[in-house]
């Protein structure tokens, strides 16, 4: 809504060792974030890892028992009214009329946010999350999907420069996902807004951020892009089978970017065929020059593996993801 | 203050607009004091004499009116915990709307609607009863007070509380003793003393008195005194209100 120039500049969320205690359990345990205006971040861990709670400090909904947090410039605790104008938020639990339909509910809270044109915005909203033909069918008629692209317009109505998303595909079908997911690089590429996303789903991150950060116990593990924490834990694996191993590892090794190649014990071994395993930066690109030098020794298989978030996640915390059982939600 | 204003009428647009939808509601709110007076009150016509002057069919009708005015609005407070239910209120609370704004738009939403049954009632009440609106100010003050000061009462209660059945339970052990020390079925002054001292500080007996007053032109306590004393009963309740949700769901 209202901008003032002096916070132009600043990053859209700052956060130095905010930390939130509940009792004896500390939920944010000296979280240290930057986020640029205009990025699409994203907040990744498991249940339990502070995400919510950090979401909830930076929309000023909860305060901080230590440390201190900035929106867009703005004190979370001592600017709130300024910070809750230039903030959206989706939530992780349901929060719309059910009894309302669509275009009724953004009509509301566009009322609420007292914005000038009311109805102008609330139409360009509903077809940007592509509600358009069910916009007057009441809440409790729509789909989970539906209903959550709702929220997401409802979220967007007031042009927040920051936008918050808790776990905003939770619990949806994958064609239901996707379709969120759509519209969320659609909000991104406008330019307008800072998306600031929270997630379990490492893929998501993967797929939708440009920074992600994640989170373990309530502090900050690692941060940076998706590709280069991937790229950190060593680079791409790529398994060749052959029928014959003479000179082979050696021509590997010769190749631009191969970082090691030894013989892959992985796989079971049919009799008479030589197995390697190359470790290379940027798998799919060196691949088609690695083909090329053991082409002599007949190749029978290939297989590139790369690594995800949630090896990224295995190898700064020195525990898996999620061990199983641990998602006490449906 | 205008801000405050603009959210309450946005809030008493959407109440509305669920109560316009809820047509079994309608159904049921008009249909029960039309069958209580028809049943009791005609059997009790000829058994009971008031102190009064008036015939029973008409206290009851007339006090059936205000029973109804009453519960609806206990039962306005309660939408709080559907809007808890549904989420709905913490997308207000971050929006932010005060909690005043809150509670003006329910409070408004059921005036209004108590307005409607009220006048669709009299009109039926009007054609085998004694019921007319004589004193129109009486029976609007009287909707309104009342209004106000229950759908206040039921929002504060249902602030501290989280489920509907604990509400319904509560709400229902707080108000059979209301309605039964309000003169609603029978003339407080008939009352033995212990009763009638506990009746006066009821404020369902002046919102009820003052509504009789309206419709059948008689009264047992002065009609200024009952207007008065509801509309500081309701500014109370709506002060209550206020810092029940203020407190419970900080904005």
């Amino acid at each position: 809504m209202r901008r003032e120039a002096s916070t132009t500049q600043a990053p859209a969320l700052e956060a130095s060792q905010l930390e939130r205690r509940f009792g004896a359990v500390r939920a944010l345990d000296g979280l240290d974030l930057s986020v640029p205006q205009g990025t699409f971040y994203g907040l990744l861990g498991p249940n339990g890892a502070g995400k919510t709670t950090a979401i909830a400090i930076l929309t000023t909904q909860l305060r901080p028992t230590a440390g201190r947090a900035r929106v867009l410039g703005r004190d979370v605790v001592a600017e709130r009214a300024q910070v809750r104008r230039a903030v959206g938020l989706v939530f992780q639990e349901p929060s719309l009329d059910r009894d309302l339909s669509g275009r009724e509910q953004l009509d509301l809270h566009a009322r609420l946010y007292h914005l000038p044109e009311r109805r102008a915005r609330v139409e360009e909203m509903l077809a940007l999350v592509g509600i358009g033909s069910h916009a007057d069918r009441p809440v409790r008629a729509l789909s989970g999907g539906m209903r959550r692209r709702l929220e997401i317009a409802r979220g967007l109505l007031h042009r927040p420069r920051v936008l918050f998303l808790d776990e905003p595909t939770l619990g949806l079908d994958v064609a239901a996902r996707l379709a969120i997911w759509e519209h969320l690089r659609d909000i991104h590429a406008r330019g307008e807004t800072t998306l600031f996303l929270t997630t379990h789903a490492m893929a998501e991150a993967d797929a939708l951020c440009e920074r992600v950060g994640i989170l373990d116990r309530g502090r900050l593990v690692v941060e940076g892009e998706p590709e280069a924490l991937k790229a950190a834990l060593g680079g791409d694996r790529i398994s060749l089978e052959l029928e014959k191993g003479e000179g082979a590892e050696d021509r590997l090794r010769a190749v631009a970017g191969v970082v090691r190649v030894e013989p892959d014990p992985t796989l079971p071994r049919p009799p008479a065929s030589v197995r390697l395993a190359v470790t290379t930066a940027d798998g799919p690109r060196r691949l088609p020059a690695l083909l090329e030098v053991v082409r002599p020794n007949g190749l029978v298989a290939v297989d590139l593996h790369r690594p995800t978030l949630e090896e990224v996640f295995l190898h700064h915390t020195g525990h898996v993801f999620e061990p199983p059982g641990a998602d006490p939600r449906p | 203050m205008s801000r405050l204003l603009l959210d309450a009428a946005t809030l008493f647009r959407r109440e509305l607009l669920r109560y316009r939808r809820d047509r079994a509601y309608w159904v049921g709110q008009i249909a029960l004091p039309l069958v209580v007076v028809a049943f009791l009150g005609f059997g009790l016509n000829d058994v009971v004499r008031l102190p009064t002057e008036t015939d029973y069919l008409g206290h009851l009708a007339s006090g059936m009116l205000a029973l109804l005015v009453t519960s609806g609005a206990v039962g306005g407070g309660f939408t709080l915990i559907q809007d808890r239910e549904s989420g709905f209120l913490r997308a207000l609370v971050v929006a932010p709307v005060s909690a005043a704004s809150l509670v003006l738009g329910k409070v408004a939403a059921r005036v209004a609607v108590s307005l409607v049954l009220v006048a669709l009632l009299v009109a039926v009440f009007a054609s085998f009863t004694a019921l007319r609106p004589i004193h129109w100010g009486a029976i609007g003050l009287a909707v309104i007070g009342l209004t106000t000061c229950f759908v206040a009462l039921g929002v504060a209660l249902a602030a501290r509380l989280r489920s509907f059945e604990s509400f319904r339970l509560i709400a229902a052990l707080a108000t059979i003793p209301l309605y039964l020390l309000s003169g609603i079925f029978y003339p407080v002054s008939t009352l033995p003393a212990p009763s009638r001292m506990l009746a006066w500080g009821n404020p369902l007996t002046y919102g009820a008195d003052l509504l009789r007053h309206g419709l059948l032109d008689v009264h047992e306590i002065e009609p200024l005194r009952s207007a008065l004393v509801l509309v500081a009963l309701a500014l109370v309740a709506l002060v209550l209100a206020g810092a029940a949700l203020e407190r419970r769901e900080p904005a």
